[in-house]
């Protein structure tokens, strides 16, 4: 019996707390921005601090002119865990639902991590007209499905680099060191997930077999494998000059160690999510030397010197919130899609989701990622120059323990540097 | 001087547990009140309840009958740690007939059903004379492994699954017809348990060997308790398709294997009623929780674990005892 | 290749063996089922990465101190949760995964996420092994499997200790009426087993970063081998470990990675049914299937 005293006074104290915390009406209220992500995840924390330090530099100015009266921003964030393996896609949705229903937001930000999730998503975004600015999944199918159907999906815009423009910058990076280096052996590594085989298969189709790479070997792994070994004694044994990986997960982090250890004679040149941040350095001991990897978006903790707003918001995010940008995908578009958002409402004078939507697919702005504008699937265009559309940054650690851009071109800070034991062939 | 507490059937409960002709309404409502308030409430529930909570109350059904049907399991003497399975190959099914086929969620639901019980129970047919542990360890797996499979040969969507389901029709056909389906479960197969078939299958679970003795095929029943069990959970997994109008890898995620056992835990063992109840107390208590975060699921285990180590009976059988019986105070003879 | 793919699987088997054996100690040996495994194992590496860079201890003391905490915490929940519902299987696995999830998702909470969270090779280099590259970790891995394993053996078999613990798993009550206090034994294998997690953390964490989700991975690894081994037997699950171990290697290299996790639960589920009491269990029969 003493325990279920204990526990009764423990529900009443849980009870307690949710209706004092549970926010009253407010005099002016303020215009609701959700943000339904996994927050448990790098990617999915990184955003939210991204969106909420947006959010203060637009109060700090007064907020968003609605009508006659300047409103302010307010973000509720609701943790929907769609990456962590093993939970059921309907639990995200009725995270996404509970977030539309309860806290009523004029518009979401960040949304879902898996491709999977984002398109099960779309109908109940669809079915609510909630105006969603998605940044880290990452699948083209939802393009797809809003030009399929635009008066229906109109709602959901995507500020990220999707899985089309990701095969630009890897097509890009491969074409510049096969003209560099000569190199023309690839071993393809990938995740098991959506986003991570689209990219090697489009990748392998569009660039690879049409420039006369030989691609040695392709491989995706399931979500949670430690062990790289074969992967990479199959590179040594082949020969291939180059290790193009497709990775999101923790776990890809023993790729890197292990690559390092076997000492492959290869270039690892590709996307593996814990060499993003410039802690990498110090989490693999100074061991990365070469490595090339490709941050999705300029902003998303790497910043140029030729984009100045890519510079400020990595130095006003350290300062806000005392630590260093790790994530290389996600943070700079999250910060964005705020801003694009208050724009938008500004311009259409009104909280309507259709007339959001419509100034939405107006935008034209020079943001921390370069200059955004929506196709006609809702997808911000990425391009090599940053006047003209959004950019991505391929980056290479060097000794140093820095990191310098080497493509594209126009930004680039340096030319990329072959590691030891891999020599040019030309 | 030393006392003893002492437990008393209620006079009510004596004269209306044993003599059929009932006399009076106060002994009728008294019979009739513990079944008719769960039935009223959630028949009005719904019309009380937002578009939101109403979800919530859809996922409380889902979960009642996955809990119920663990149970029945359970009271056969199959603890199984993969209810995720049934729930699976019913969302499975009826995704597959609907997205290729295009059959109507109103055919495609019984057919996911009752050919989703039966690949269950030729799945788990050639493990059925496992007992105890082992049997839970093999359940525990084949999810597991048709997860793996599916993201290997990429069958049916892969890892993607498939979109684009039709609806059902409302949401309230949806609401009412999982709890409407729910009732018949809960106290049809009650009713069921307490007939002679169920006590053979209860027999089955407190020892099988002297089942064996009195001349019954207990892997026969078996395979039915296993068919009834697998096609409630088929069921379940067919509805949540249609409602959510997605079927995927997810489907057979530990969650469902995990919650229905939790529910039973809360609710009670072994009376289907707990089953039930451990599910309306549970679903709710973590979307209430969902503001937390993730550390709504920190205490969702901590709740977990006071209540196994607390009272592990289970709610129902507590309430029940309250309901029928009181307590006293008496001294200890010498 | 082939050479390769063998020095590799062999160091995959001590890897699963080191995972197992604390799984197999706690559950094999003295009948308590202790789901909260895996994340007794991603608590001892926080636990390591805490001491170091928050109160600068060095790396050897941390990983001493992280031992010592997480079997102090195993026997704890013993005392605390499991003595409570000891017996009722069932409780007990929900209870302590329960618990399990508890932690792992603190964690995950607290922003114990991310690629700094990771611990240091003990030796940060490689050596040629006939051909093939290997880091010394993963050497050391293997020599502390090898110490590990001998010194299990040699406590279950010659000290007083060990052979209540194996009494306690043979039979709980003829042990009793020999003194063997089997409450004590049970917080001590809980313990015992906890301090083993945190051991094969502490070794094969090295190699890559912690992170809540692992714990769920360990459970299942842990489980998945000591199945096939057959519960309580330390041979057997050596002899799994072994079985696994090359299974998913050879498959990875010679088929293609999307398949091992399919041979090795094929794997379980094919002993389970032909052989529930695993391939060198000595449970009795009757108990196992009718």
């Amino acid at each position: 019996m003493k325990f279920s005293k204990f526990f009764t006074v423990c529900m009443l104290h849980a009870l307690l707390f949710f209706f004092i915390f549970t926010p009253g009406v407010w005099a002016k209220k303020p215009i609701v921005i959700g943000v339904p992500t996994s927050i448990g995840f790098l990617e999915g924390k990184e955003c939210l601090k991204s969106v909420q330090l947006a959010v203060e530099e637009i109060n700090e100015k007064g907020g968003v002119k609605v009508g006659n009266e300047s409103r302010m921003l307010k973000v509720e964030s609701l943790d929907i865990r769609d990456a962590a393996p093993g939970v059921p896609v309907p639990e995200a949705l009725l995270g996404i639902e509970k977030l539309i229903l309860e806290k009523k937001p004029t518009a979401l930000v960040v949304g879902p991590f898996r491709s999977e999730a984002l398109m099960a998503a779309m109908d109940i975004i669809a079915k609510y007209k909630v105006p969603l600015l998605g940044t880290i999944a990452m699948s083209p199918a939802s393009e797809g499905k809003i030009k399929k159907n635009p008066e229906k999906y109109k709602y959901i815009f995507r500020l990220c680099l999707n899985a089309k423009y990701l095969v630009k910058y890897l097509a890009g990076t491969m074409g510049f060191i096969n003209s560099q280096f000569g190199f023309n052996k690839v071993y393809i590594m990938n995740q098991d997930v959506a986003w991570a085989r689209k990219t090697a298969e489009i990748v392998k189709k569009v660039y690879f077999d049409k420039a006369g790479w030989e691609v040695v070997g392709m491989e995706s792994y399931p979500t949670g494998t430690s062990d790289f070994s074969s992967a990479l004694m199959k590179v040594k044994a082949k020969g291939a000059q180059v290790i193009l990986p497709i990775f999101d997960m923790p776990q890809s982090g023993i790729l890197v160690k292990q690559w390092n250890a076997m000492k492959v004679p290869s270039l690892m040149a590709g996307f593996i999510s814990p060499l993003a941040g410039p802690s990498a350095w110090k989490t693999f001991n100074k061991k990365i030397e070469g490595a090339i990897n490709v941050n999705f978006e300029m902003g998303s903790a790497i910043s140029s010197d030729k984009i100045p707003l890519s510079k400020t918001f990595v130095e006003s995010y350290e300062k806000r919130w005392g630590k260093k940008l790790e994530a290389g995908h996600g943070p700079a578009p999250s910060y964005e899609s705020v801003y694009l958002l208050a724009e938008a409402i500004e311009r259409a004078n009104s909280l309507d989701p259709d007339a959001i939507v419509e100034e939405l697919e107006k935008t034209d702005r020079q943001g921390v990622m370069g200059r955004i504008k929506f196709d006609e699937g809702h997808q911000t265009v990425y391009d090599m120059d940053p006047d003209k559309a959004a950019v991505a940054a391929v980056v290479q650690w060097t000794d140093a323990g820095k990191r310098t851009i080497v493509f594209p071109p126009l930004i680039a800070e340096g030319k990329i540097k072959l590691p030891k034991g891999l020599a040019a062939v030309k | 001087m030393k006392k003893r507490k002492e437990r008393i059937d209620r006079g009510i409960k004596a004269r209306s547990g044993d003599i059929f002709a009932l006399s009076s309404y106060r002994e009728m409502m008294y019979l009739s009140a513990p079944r008719f308030v769960p039935i009223i409430g959630f028949l009005i529930l719904p019309l009380l309840l937002g578009v939101y909570w109403q979800k919530v109350l859809l996922s409380v059904a889902v979960f009642a009958l996955l809990a119920i049907s663990w149970d029945i399991l359970a009271q056969t003497g199959m603890v199984s740690l993969g209810q995720a399975l049934f729930f699976g190959v019913g969302a499975y099914i009826t995704g597959a007939l609907n997205h290729y086929w295009g059959v109507p969620p109103f055919i495609s639901i019984p057919l996911a059903t009752i050919f989703g019980g039966i690949i269950c129970t030729l799945m788990l047919l050639p493990v059925l004379r496992l007992r105890g542990i082992y049997f839970s360890m093999v359940t525990l797996i084949i999810p597991l492994m048709l997860v793996r499979v599916i993201e290997a040969t990429k069958i049916f969507g892969g890892t993607e699954g498939l979109t684009g389901m039709t609806p059902l029709p409302s949401r309230w056909v949806e609401v009412y017809l999982v709890i409407g389906i729910m009732l018949v479960c809960l106290f049809g197969f009650r009713r069921m348990m307490d007939s002679d078939y169920g006590l053979v299958l209860r027999g089955i679970c407190d020892n099988d060997r002297s089942v064996i003795n009195a001349g019954i095929n207990i892997y026969w029943y078996k395979t039915q308790a296993l068919f009834i069990a697998s096609s409630i959970g088929a069921f379940a997994g067919a509805l949540m398709t249609h409602v959510y109008m997605f079927v995927g890898m997810p489907v057979f995620a530990l969650d469902y294997s995990i919650f229905p056992i939790a529910a039973v835990v809360v609710g009670g063992p072994g009376t289907l009623a707990g089953a039930t109840l451990g599910a309306c107390l549970l679903v709710p208590l973590s979307e209430a929780l969902r503001g937390f975060g993730g550390l709504r699921i920190v205490f969702y285990g901590i709740f977990l674990v006071v209540f196994t180590v607390a009272i592990p009976e289970g709610i129902f059988p507590y309430v029940q005892r309250k309901y029928n019986e009181f307590e006293r105070w008496v001294e200890v003879d010498k | 290749m082939l050479i390769g793919t063998i020095i590799y699987a062999l160091i995959n088997s001590v890897i699963l063996c080191l995972i197992a054996m604390g799984f197999n100690l706690t559950f094999g040996i003295s009948g308590v089922a202790n789901f909260a495994y895996g994340a007794f194992y991603i608590l001892s590496a926080y636990t390591t990465w805490i001491m170091i860079n928050s109160f600068h201890l060095p790396y050897f003391l941390s990983v001493i101190f992280s031992i010592i905490f997480t079997m102090a915490l195993g026997a704890l929940m013993y005392q605390v949760v499991l003595k409570r519902v000891r017996g009722q299987a069932i409780s007990e696995v929900i209870a302590t995964f329960a618990i399990g999830l508890s932690i792992l998702e603190l964690f995950r909470y607290f922003g114990f996420v991310g690629f700094e969270y990771n611990l240091p090779p003990f030796i940060d280099a490689s050596v040629v092994i006939m051909g093939t590259y290997v880091d010394v970790q993963r050497i050391i891995i293997v020599i502390a499997g090898i110490i590990l394993v001998l010194a299990l053996w040699f406590f279950t078999h010659n000290t007083s200790l060990g052979l209540a613990f194996r009494g306690i798993a043979q039979d709980e009550r003829t042990a009793l009426t020999f003194g063997i206090d089997s409450d004590k034994i049970a917080t001590l294998a809980v313990s015992i087993g906890a301090g083993f997690a945190a051991i094969a953390a502490s070794v094969i964490i090295p190699l890559g970063t912690i992170s809540p989700s692992d714990g769920y991975d360990i459970l299942i690894k842990a489980l998945a081998v000591c199945i096939i081994g057959g519960l309580g037997s330390t041979g057997g699950v050596i002899f799994a470990s072994f079985l696994i171990g090359f299974a998913e290697r050879f498959t990875d290299t010679f088929i293609g990675s999307h398949w091992t996790m399919i041979v090795s639960l094929a794997a379980i589920l094919i002993v389970l049914i032909v052989k529930p009491s695993g391939l060198f269990g000595k449970q009795k029969e009757l108990e196992e299937r009718i």
